[in-house]
């Protein structure tokens, strides 16, 4: 139990939203429903995975939104050169790779910060990517794009499986294998981590680098819903991706957290706005609702660790 | 170099460097960039931000973040404007209640911080989506304040002493934060705090209260900021500084300070600050496009900071020769800025003597800028082949550019920067009319045709209005056409673009209004956001369907939300839910043919941009007589003037029967 302290509230809002629908708005439950709120949320869980990472390497990447634009339409740029589906979905996760690997490497070796890093990237490639399209949407794709040609079934069945091992694989490396572990090692503390022999430098790089990877990887998943490609797609997509995160438990100053929470996160964030549609709440009130479901699920948190460990009465010395 | 540290502390002769190196650049490239008078309106555009900057520099020095800036304007704009034009309190009143909220905020903020111990960017991050979504739910995100009284617009307007009225506020906040970090033993504990929270309370520092005051000051500088924002754009919306928190923080970064904390300079903010300005101001001026901005932006951040960083590992490791080769790249820098300065000013005043006679004699091509509401939009990429069209017809210049997303203050910096320029005529779809009318009329003054396309600003702001459709036409068009297909009885639902956005918010009156009046029979049950973004539309439709099954007709009346809204109810299988709307043809037609999408309303977007440009053309060639009833507009033949209004036609309703034949 000790083990899953940080994840244990939001999954209390979660269970107290969910007894909330099945009392007043039992139509949530249906098949079609959740089925469909589980495909939508699949991009946001995969780019979350890889800011698990990012931020429990003590770092933070607010440019996946900008990396999901730039790699749904490539995916769907190869997809009209005559690529087939997967062979464009590689393409757009390799292109995600190389957006990931320039900020890691500005990260981990010109050692620049990483939210100086990646906010500049956000605007920069944003603004170039507007500039090259012009905002003009990716059309006429071949047929076999949608839902890689098969049927919708098919299709979605493919996309959760990617997504539920993606978030088993790397939730499961985390744990134990010595890679997952130097993950951990370098977000507690850098400098103890080199000196134990673990190249942190490249723990960093890599992070990112595989990021912006599985940011391609989440954005050739939604394209492939979908029959055209939008230009301006994902954007907010790094706050919801960090706040998910986040409010999944992990430390946004590194070292502490894990994959489970992060799921726990996406489904919480995932549920409040068609929660709050079927609670028949008005729209305009939403964003309120929401924001303070997410500090009271982080507040929660916090108190209930005041309380128990007794505080430490350190203020850590990163905040960021 | 002992001199170069003490006037520079913290490196900031780096962002001097490159601030100067733009100048040069766009002295050499932008016309009348190196006047007094563009100087004094980029220091007019800097200030809201510039407060928001200054108030995020202690936060990032003691190691902690604010993102809710931003959100806390759009919330203080609200009240601000709720008390003043609503409840009729003095401007004083409100402003002293205004300035309570923004403080209130910031504690709130300062106290999750600071005594629960919540990192500042979870704090923040949840504050940031409260603050917005509170001012959007107090106003439906709809209402917008305007009509201010004169004698508070003068303190974003107007001129005291020939500089703008709202410096002294941003030099008061200069002066106070400046003591606050440089001259104070509090702000000493700042830097302590900052580079190591634990080191400054055993020296003694109250280390909670410091940070909390910071957040406290922070919530307090950003009501300040949308106070002056009012002010400066004569309106009062929640979508007030949207995006600021980034921008601040940019320059806040630029300026030399360390998001690690414990370092960073009021000095280098302020040069951070105009940096990013005078990038801005300088492409506007230059006619370049305005993406530019962010991808110099981003690579003026990174270079900036790796040369920061370049120099601390340097001197780390071997300190006598770092310090002969930045005395050799300060040499070099400033013998470079020198050169292009010279370079630069030599070119101007060169351009100057040649543009002058050139502009008396006939042989000078006009210029026309026109700005749309947001550049990347599918609907004003289209208007713009129009657009270009005209402009290479009748042998006119045509600059077009704009703000990337919906950004009212972002159009009147715009539109300031073509006054200073010069253009021959501006043409503008508004996007707020209280805030841009004034700029205008200042364009009018200094003998510069104005239009207005796609939305107007206030009668007396402008010469011609070209109305494509009204917005009572619109909001007609498509309740007759929800009636015809429900047979005048049944449940439907709205799914508009953002919350906040203005137009939308237009229809949906007229549509509200129509069907009260002539079919009682329909029912709207709900409105829901897309944000313009096509899968937000897309999982909205798919939760209406199943919220409420009894919808038989979805109306999305914004471009991406059309074809999310036809992709959901084609996957859900829906056959008798139809989906109509205000898109453009050409990214509905899949749906079109499909027969689930059934009708889209829609003017002709190229004939739009078309027209535009003609109408300016022949503004600018007097070709207009007052009081004419009809023009000659090139390819679309006759259209009828009507008032101060060039009349489109009417909007054109696209189905399967024509929809082939449109290619925008």
């Amino acid at each position: 139990m000790n083990r899953f302290r940080s994840e244990i509230s939001v999954a209390y809002a979660i269970t107290a939203l969910l007894i909330l629908l099945a009392f007043l708005a039992p139509g949530f439950f249906t098949r079609e429903n959740l089925s469909d709120l589980v495909l939508a949320n699949m991009p946001v869980l995969i780019v979350a995975l890889g800011m698990t990472l990012v931020i429990l390497t003590g770092h933070i990447d607010i440019s996946v939104g900008t990396m999901f634009a730039i790699c749904s339409v490539a995916a769907g740029e190869f997809a009209k050169l005559g690529l087939p589906a997967a062979g464009a979905g590689l393409a757009a996760c390799a292109i995600g790779a190389m957006l990931g690997a320039i900020n890691g490497a500005l990260v981990a070796y010109v050692r620049i910060p990483s939210i100086v890093v990646t906010l500049a990237a956000m605007v920069a490639f944003r603004d170039a990517l507007r500039w090259i399209t012009q905002g003009a949407w990716v059309q006429d794709l071949p047929g076999n794009f949608q839902w890689l040609g098969m049927t919708r079934t098919a299709s979605d069945t493919i996309t959760f499986s990617i997504a539920g091992a993606l978030a088993i694989a790397i939730g499961w490396g985390l744990r134990n294998l010595p890679a997952g572990r130097s993950v951990y090692a370098t977000g507690s503390n850098e400098n103890a981590a080199r000196l134990a022999g673990i190249d942190s430098a490249l723990v960093t790089f890599s992070v990112f680098t595989i990021t912006g990877a599985l940011t391609g990887c989440a954005a050739l998943l939604n394209s492939i819903r979908f029959n055209q490609i939008p230009s301006n797609a994902g954007i907010g997509m790094e706050m919801k991706a960090i706040t998910a995160v986040v409010v999944g438990g992990t430390a946004i100053t590194g070292g502490r957290g894990s994959i489970q929470g992060t799921v726990l996160g996406v489904i919480l964030l995932g549920i409040v706005s068609p929660a709050l549609t079927f609670l028949g709440f008005s729209a305009y009130w939403e964003r309120a609702i929401q924001g303070l479901i997410i500090l009271c699920a982080v507040g929660f948190g916090a108190v209930r660790s005041r309380l128990g460990s007794r505080l430490r009465g350190d203020f850590a010395e990163r905040t960021v | 170099m002992m001199d170069l540290k003490r006037w520079f502390p913290n490196g900031e002769w780096r962002v001097l460097l490159a601030l100067f190196v733009e100048i040069g650049i766009f002295a050499a490239i932008a016309r009348n960039f190196l006047t007094a008078a563009n100087f004094l309106e980029v220091i007019r555009l800097s200030v809201e931000l510039g407060l928001l900057a200054l108030a995020l520099t202690p936060v990032i020095i003691t190691g902690g973040i604010d993102l809710s800036v931003g959100s806390m304007m759009g919330l203080c704009a609200v009240v601000f404007g709720a008390l003043v034009i609503d409840w009729h309190w003095p401007i004083a009143a409100a402003a002293m209640v205004t300035v309570g909220i923004g403080c209130v905020g910031g504690a709130l903020n300062g106290v999750l911080i600071a005594e629960f111990k919540i990192p500042p960017l979870i704090v923040t991050l949840g504050s940031l989506s409260a603050f917005r979504g509170i001012a959007e739910g107090i106003t439906h995100g709809a209402v917008n304040y305007s009509g201010f009284p004169k004698s508070f617009l003068f303190l974003g307007q107007g001129y005291v002493l020939g500089m703008p009225a709202q410096l002294p506020i941003f030099l008061i906040a200069l002066a106070g934060y400046a003591v606050l970090l440089h001259r104070s033993v509090i702000g000493r504990g700042l830097y302590a705090i900052g580079f190591s929270g634990n080191g400054a309370r055993y020296a003694g520092i109250a280390v909670a209260r410091r940070i909390g005051l910071v957040y406290f000051l922070s919530g307090m500088a950003a009501s300040v900021a949308a106070i002056v924002y009012v002010a400066h754009l004569g309106q009062a919306k929640s979508d007030a500084g949207t995006g600021y928190e980034l921008d601040a923080i940019t320059a806040v970064v630029l300026g030399g300070a360390s998001v690690a904390g414990g370092r960073g300079t009021i000095l280098g903010t302020v040069m951070g600050l105009f940096a990013i300005s005078i990038l801005q101001n300088g492409l506007h001026l230059a006619a370049l496009p305005s993406e530019l901005t962010g991808i110099l932006t981003g690579a003026v951040l990174v270079l900036t900071i790796a040369m920061d960083r370049a120099r601390q590992r340097k001197s780390r490791e071997e300190q006598e020769s770092a310090m002969k080769n930045g005395q050799v790249a300060i040499l070099c820098g400033a013998i470079l800025t020198g050169a292009l300065i010279t370079a630069g000013a030599n070119v101007w005043l060169v351009r100057s003597l040649k543009t002058t006679p050139a502009t008396a004699s006939a042989g000078h091509t006009p210029v026309i800028a026109v700005i749309p509401k947001a550049k990347g939009d599918p609907y004003f990429v289209s208007c713009r082949i129009g657009a270009e069209e005209a402009a290479r017809e009748l042998g006119v210049e045509l600059i077009w550019d704009g703000p990337t997303g919906l950004d009212a203050a972002k159009q009147n910096e715009i539109v300031e920067s073509w006054i200073t320029r010069r253009v021959d005529a501006i043409a503008v779809a508004v996007e707020n009319q209280a805030g841009i009318s004034t700029v205008l009329r200042k364009a009018r003054g200094r003998g510069i045709h104005v239009l207005t396309w796609d939305a107007d600003a206030e009668p007396d702001a402008r010469e011609y209005f070209l109305n494509q459709a009204t917005p009572d036409g619109i909001g007609d068009a498509l309740t007759d056409e929800a009636a015809r297909l429900l047979g005048g009885k049944g449940e439907f639902a709205i799914i508009t673009g953002a919350l906040s956005a203005a137009n939308q918010n237009q229809w949906i009156a007229f549509i509200k209004k129509r069907a009260a009046e002539k079919y009682p029979g329909l029912k709207l049950v709900t409105i829901r956001p897309s944000d313009d973004d096509r899968d937000k539309a897309f999982l909205e439709t798919q939760t209406i369907l199943k919220v409420y099954p009894t919808v038989k007709l979805i109306m999305a009346i914004s471009a991406p939300a059309v074809p999310g809204a036809g992709e959901a109810i084609r996957q859900s299988g829906h056959k008798n839910v139809d989906v109509i709307g205000l898109s453009l043809p050409g990214i509905c037609k899949p749906y079109i043919h499909d027969g689930v999408v059934r009708t889209i309303f829609l003017w002709n977007t190229k004939n739009l941009g078309y027209l535009t440009v003609y109408a300016g053309t022949m503004l600018i060639q007097n070709k207009i007589p007052a009081g004419a009833t009809s023009i000659q507009a090139g390819r679309l033949g006759t259209l009828e003037v009507s008032g101060s209004q060039i009349i489109l036609g009417a909007p054109l309703l696209i189905d399967k029967r024509n929809i082939d034949k449109l290619d925008f």
